[in-house]
């Protein structure tokens, strides 16, 4: 008894959520005969299911018509807090007069940096092209005026619609001299020729590093100088 | 004078009214309106930023910045495209939406000699032969008996204009969309008609400027809601209204061209040509709304507000067909007119907004969905609507002797 038991029990080893088994072949015992569900009445109609979404979906529209937005510009004018059930829903942000914080990470335009005399930092070393992926930074070097510095670049372009903001150029630097902590992001250009970054842009969006030429001393990422946390997005 | 208003009656003159001060328009803002609206129900925000200096309507003027988009933009035509049945297509799909609308009464009879007065519903019920009504101008373009019918008939053509586009393109995708809309179209045609033959039974008239002037009954005032269609036939309203979707061609019945399996039969269509199929899918919808605020939802007929001013609980004679006694507030002919035109545009535009709502919050039907839902479901509801209409009318007219 038993053992003929088994051989009907397949069925029973179905986990519960499955189609309900009416009844299984003994020859191919995998052959079964199960319940289909079929779509209730209410589902084929489609009509309730129709009134449920425009419930829904005029709730949205209603609320989202007649509550004021809960962007930051409302809320910042309305002065004292206000209650977030009376707001809508929409989370757009109006992008050009309120922007989010980007992380502090975030990748932006190059800046090449300056030293205490304002001449730029860069000393034409050449391993930001090599390694950049895009190929879109050119330099030029030529003789430096300071006899204690070799070379310095007479021509340094990034063509910023090549780019692909890898972060690679900051990373090979040695010496602090192009960074893309910025803030900002590559601004839309009517032709492309206005989309390459000369050297006096670069060095027009430059912060003095303290970093020691060289590599010794401090290193700026490990404690805030004049960072640029304060200038991320203003 | 007389010339003038002879001038106004003139069918073409009301044509390019209609077309121009209310259907294009309305068309127009409904493709702004349709983004912003499905922005807002779905929690964005949707164009608003169009301007023209500091002039920016929450972005209604992106309209104007659509339509010159795409007369600006470069009308490509691809290789092996039947050149003449290519060019040819928009036109077949958007000049009959335009002609359909002859059907539609937009506004009352207006009589110019009464315009400041109280119009005098006696003499025009009794001698509508008058002199002083032989002015009248109507606002309807054609009142013709088989007004609906005509309807059926020529909005079938517009389908030409989708299947045409398809086989011209050279582009199966194109034909896919093509076949689909005319298979979509026949199966929803047929619901369509079947669900008006209800309000025919009722009202006995195809002319939807008779229906909006009788009513259902001749027993209520033809401005009492109550004796507007959608109280006597809801399920024929609710039936049009789905099959009427149906052949707007848009979701949840835009199978013919669902954008993420087949571009549709206008694939290969792109500048003004692709516009005028994108403003021809909208005037539908307005059209759509026409017949159906004209059929059921009591036309341009003001909630009480009879031909000569307000009335509520007053008394129909039998055979005039008009209303005295309850409580009354006169009002010149002119202003009735202007009212009654307003309420039309109301309705309409309010039963658009509905479609864009519907058009919204349903996913696309599948394809063998669509046509259980047309052959399985709406046929023989229709045949069942014009049955049971049909029953209680004979018993009616058994149980009263009229």
């Amino acid at each position: 008894m038993s053992a003929a038991h088994d051989d009907h029990g397949h069925g029973h080893d179905e986990p519960s959520d499955g189609p309900r088994v009416l009844a299984v072949s003994h020859r191919h015992p995998r052959s079964r005969t199960i319940q289909v569900v079929r779509p209730s009445n209410e589902d084929t109609t489609f009509l309730a299911a129709t009134a449920k979404g425009l419930g829904i979906t005029i709730k949205h529209f209603a609320r989202n018509l007649f509550l004021p937005l809960r962007s930051a510009a409302s809320r910042s004018k309305a002065g004292a807090p206000v209650d977030e059930s009376w707001r809508n829903e929409i989370e757009t942000v109006q992008y050009p007069e309120e922007k989010v914080t980007y992380p502090e990470r975030f990748r932006g335009l190059h800046r090449l940096t300056l030293r205490d005399d304002g001449n730029v930092r860069c000393v034409a070393c050449m391993c930001c092209p090599t390694v950049c992926p895009a190929h879109c930074i050119t330099i030029i070097p030529e003789e430096s005026d300071d006899p204690r510095i070799e070379k310095r670049p007479a021509v340094f372009e990034i063509d910023e619609l090549r780019c692909v903001v890898c972060g690679l150029c900051v990373e090979a630097c040695p010496c602090d001299a192009i960074r893309m902590d910025t803030g900002e992001h590559a601004k839309p250009v009517e032709d492309r020729a206005r989309a390459i970054e000369t050297k006096e842009s670069l060095m027009g969006r430059g912060i003095r590093s303290i970093a020691k030429q060289g590599g010794e001393g401090p290193n700026w990422r490990a404690h805030g100088h004049e960072s640029t946390k304060g200038d991320v997005n203003r | 004078m007389q010339l003038l208003y002879a001038i106004l009656d003139f069918p073409a003159v009301k044509w390019l009214f209609l077309v121009l001060v209310l259907v294009m328009p309305l068309a127009s803002l409904l493709t702004w309106a349709e983004r912003r609206q499905s922005a807002m129900m779905q929690d964005r925000l949707g164009p608003n930023r169009a301007n023209i200096g500091p002039v920016k309507i929450k972005g209604i003027l992106h309209f104007v910045a659509d339509a010159l988009k795409m007369i600006f933009k470069e009308d490509f035509i691809p290789a092996n495209v039947h050149r003449g049945l290519f060019a040819l297509a928009p036109v077949l799909a958007l000049a009959p939406v335009l002609i359909a609308f002859a059907i539609i009464p937009f506004g009352p009879t207006i009589y110019p000699h009464a315009l400041t007065d109280r119009l005098d519903v006696y003499a025009l019920a009794t001698n509508p032969g008058a002199a002083m009504f032989a002015d009248a101008i109507r606002m309807q373009i054609f009142s013709i008996d088989f007004g609906l019918i005509f309807y059926f008939a020529v909005l079938t053509l517009a389908n030409y204009g989708g299947t045409i586009a398809g086989w011209a393109s050279y582009n199966k995708w194109a034909l896919l969309g093509g076949l689909r809309s005319s298979s979509q179209m026949m199966s929803y045609e047929v619901a369509m008609g079947l669900a008006l033959m209800g309000a025919f039974l009722v009202t006995g008239s195809l002319e939807p400027g008779a229906i909006v002037e009788r009513g259902a009954t001749l027993s209520l005032a033809a401005s009492n809601p109550a004796n507007w269609l959608w109280l006597w036939q809801p399920v024929g309203l609710l039936l049009f209204f789905t099959a009427a979707i149906a052949e707007t061609k848009r979701a949840p019945f835009d199978i013919p061209e669902g954008e993420p399996e087949i571009i549709g039969y206008f694939v290969e269509y792109s500048g003004i040509r692709w516009g005028m199929f994108f403003l021809a899918e909208f005037i539908e919808i307005v059209f759509i709304s026409a017949v159906i605020v004209s059929v059921f939802l009591g036309g341009w007929q003001v909630p009480f507000l009879d031909p000569d001013g307000f009335r509520v609980g007053g008394v129909v004679d039998a055979a005039t067909h008009v209303s005295a006694g309850g409580w009354s507030l006169a009002l010149p002919h002119g202003l009735v007119v202007l009212l009654q035109f307003g309420a039309f545009v109301v309705k309409v535009v309010l039963t658009c907004v509905f479609q864009l709502m519907i058009r919204w919050t349903l996913p696309r039907f599948r394809a063998d969905q669509l046509m259980n839902l047309g052959w399985k479901l709406l046929l023989p509801l229709s045949l069942a609507n014009i049955l049971v209409t049909a029953l209680i009318k004979v018993i009616y007219i058994f149980a009263t002797g009229s």
